[in-house]
């Protein structure tokens, strides 16, 4: 047998059952004794009592000695009940109670015996009687005596025998009732969490789908379904994300090693002349470049993801990085006839990292740039939002981004056209690395969009706190 | 270009053959004397027994890592400039190898053009005259005034497109890598692919500019490795 039961339900009940077993003995014990107390008190009460009846019933015989004069219908001492025996001061017994068969009470009278309360003590005589002893002293007839009075304890022991037999059979009786109907009980009320192991058991990493049945939302067991269930989906969405990233990733590796690969193979395959291998190496070196780049862009972002990028941090004011970064871009949407139109709030400053900060806005600017039609305008806006954050908007007026997609377009190689070229496209890494930006400044990128309406993102960030300078240090790495 | 009598002497540390070979040509092809080594040891060896102008040292190498090799020279007082190349280019690792007493640190896969415009500068320490006047045949640039002329003609030019032609015209000959522009002439430490399709942008304005009224070429496009003002 076990001592420590493994499972949670026998654990359950063999505390119950321990507690109560360990509760009724002490009940029980506690009875035991009351019951005892109480009995010998009684027994006490009758005795001091019968002291009185034992003194009026001392009676003179004719040659010195004493007996006992026994009314009608009262048994006195001639049953196994009462014993007495009356003795001088000095020492010589005057009477004893027949039934004793000569076994004394106690021994010889010390001096003083007597005297005093009557105080009843309990005695084990040598034969095997237990009895209650009371003495007391008597003048009779111009004589001083020694009663000494004593009742046999047995049916008192008898009595509480009897009661203990009954507890020490009905102790354990109880105890295992209580036990199969602890057990039952806690069966029934942890059934929930085994149907909720096996559910769990059947989901797998290739099937995040499946969900925990909630019975009850409010209850314990259904808030524990309802927490796993949040977590399975969250655990479902890293899964998938983790899926698309490895397909996509090897998708846009593969595809320039394809290319230098079968541009060399097919290069190979006839004399040329050097100009023609000239261009052959020079668009195998162009592949080339572009896994470079692609190799550092994911570089930087599993840095990120590591959180390993120290940010050097300084106050920024939003909208000289946004002026900063639209000059970069600026040739680009020239190139569209777009123009890009830049207001707001000259005074609003951030703490961040100059150069990452502005690598989002470019990556933004790049990709409004790049879905916007020709001869449109890209707004960008430098504001308060209402819960008192910096806000940078870029909007485009492009094709906007169908809700389906909205999603995914921070996912790292998503494009919302899957058609489009690498050419323009870049490798769709952009976004992914502008939000990590953002971020990384425990800011938020968010993208607002409708269908056919152009897109706007969204970058906010904590306000740089100029208003308090304590705090400015604090602020500051 | 090299006007020296006798041609610089460069040690060069790597023990991936394919890349030690491109090394060694690509350096001759440029006039200097190079002395390949595969393993530290060797190098070791090599650096301690002979005279070098310039090391270039791989740091992951067989033996004896590359930067044990720097830091032991360095301790005995060998001054000559060492270039790292590596493939790790983590902030710490950069700091690491500058401290071990390296003059330049270049990462894995850099661009030729790069490497040699690193060489160069390593080599030509403590001579460089900025001049302000640069000419390149009939391309003229006053670089105090900001001025560009080409066959006498003034050239009207934004800043950007200006800092560029400055760049190209200051390593006339040479290829410039797309880094080479972005970390010079942007200032960008990142290579993102918007700034790549601003370059573009702004090499064919300049071209329109510089080279389309004109017969002879001057700015053109290595395909796969970056640009550069030349006569062809």
């Amino acid at each position: 047998m076990h001592l420590y039961p493994s499972n949670v339900r026998s654990r359950l009940t063999a505390w119950y059952v321990g507690a109560l077993a360990a509760l009724l003995v002490a009940y029980g014990a506690a009875s035991l004794f009351f019951l005892f107390l109480s009995m010998r008190e009684q027994m006490d009460h009758n005795l001091l009592e019968d002291v009185e009846t034992v003194e009026g019933q001392v009676a003179a015989q004719p040659d010195g000695s004493v007996t006992l004069r026994l009314h009608h219908g009262d048994e006195g001492d001639t049953g196994f009940h009462r014993f007495v025996e009356i003795w001088t001061p000095e020492g010589t017994l005057l009477y004893r109670t027949p039934q004793l068969r000569g076994q004394a009470l106690d021994a010889s009278p010390i001096p003083g015996e007597g005297l005093g309360e009557r105080e009843p003590v309990s005695k084990h005589l040598p034969n095997g009687l237990r009895v209650r002893l009371v003495r007391s002293l008597h003048h009779f007839e111009g004589r001083t005596l020694i009663l000494r009075i004593a009742h046999n304890e047995a049916a008192m022991w008898q009595e509480l025998s009897e009661f203990a037999t009954v507890l020490l059979i009905g102790l354990p009786i109880g105890v295992l009732l209580a036990g199969f109907g602890g057990y039952a009980l806690a069966r029934k009320a942890l059934a929930p969490i085994d149907a909720m192991t096996r559910e769990t058991q059947k989901i797998s990493a290739d099937d995040l789908g499946a969900r925990l049945s909630v019975k009850n939302q409010e209850d314990e067991l259904g808030r524990l379904a309802a927490v796993l269930n949040a977590m399975l989906g969250r655990l479902q969405g890293a899964f998938e994300q983790l899926r698309r990233f490895t397909a996509d990733a090897s998708h846009e590796l593969r595809t320039p090693l394809t290319a230098i690969r079968s541009v060399g193979e097919v290069s190979l395959q006839t004399q040329r002349s050097p100009s023609e291998y000239r261009d052959v190496i020079g668009s195998m070196l162009e592949e080339v470049d572009r896994l470079t780049k692609l190799v550092g862009s994911l570089l930087t972002l599993s840095r990120a993801d590591a959180g390993s990028v120290q940010l050097q941090r300084a106050e920024l004011l939003l909208l000289t990085v946004a002026n900063e970064a639209a000059g970069l871009v600026e040739v680009l949407a020239e190139e569209k006839r777009q123009r890009i139109a830049i207001d707001g709030d000259r005074e609003l400053r951030v703490s961040g990292d100059r150069l990452i900060l502005r690598q989002a806005v470019v990556n933004l600017l790049d990709n409004a740039i790049k879905y916007s039609p020709a001869n449109s305008q890209i707004t960008v806006h430098v504001g308060r939002t209402a819960d008192n954050r910096a806000a940078l908007d870029i909007t485009d007026s492009g094709p906007g981004i169908p809700k389906e997609h909205q999603q995914y377009v921070f996912d790292r190689f998503y494009r919302v056209d899957k058609a489009r070229t690498r050419e323009w496209g870049g490798a769709g890494l952009g976004l992914s690395i502008a939000r990590w930006a953002v971020e990384a400044h425990q800011g938020e990128l968010i993208l607002k969009s409708e269908e056919g309406q152009g897109a706007t993102f969204s970058i906010s960030l904590a306000l740089h706190d100029n208003s308090s300078p304590s705090q400015k240090k604090g602020g500051l790495r | 270009m090299q006007e020296e009598k006798h041609p610089l002497r460069i040690l060069v540390v790597e023990d991936e053959t394919k890349v030690a070979c491109a090394l060694c040509e690509g350096l001759e092809r440029e006039k200097y004397d190079v002395v390949a080594a595969a393993t530290g040891e060797e190098g070791f060896f090599l650096v301690n027994a002979e005279e070098f102008d310039l090391v270039i040292l791989d740091l992951m190498l067989p033996g004896r890592s590359g930067l044990q090799i720097l830091s032991t020279l360095r301790k005995r007082g060998l001054q000559t400039p060492v270039l790292i190349l590596t493939a790790r280019d983590a902030v710490e690792d950069r700091v690491r190898g500058l401290d071990s007493g390296a003059d330049d640190y270049l990462v894995k896969p850099f661009a030729f053009p790069e490497l040699l415009a690193r060489v160069r500068a390593r080599l030509r320490r403590g001579r460089t005259e900025q001049t302000h006047q640069l000419k390149y045949i009939d391309l003229e640039m006053d670089a105090m005034s900001r001025k560009v002329r080409r066959s006498g003609r003034l050239l009207d030019l934004t800043a950007r497109e200006f800092e560029l032609l400055e760049y190209l015209l200051r390593h006339k000959e040479q290829i410039v890598s797309r880094e080479m522009l972005a970390r010079d002439v942007w200032k960008e430490t990142a290579r993102a692919t918007p700034l790549d399709n601003v370059m573009d942008v702004h090499i064919n304005r300049l071209r329109r500019k510089v080279d389309e009224p004109f017969d002879r070429k001057l700015i053109h496009t290595v395909r796969g490795v970056g640009f550069v003002l030349r006569e062809e």
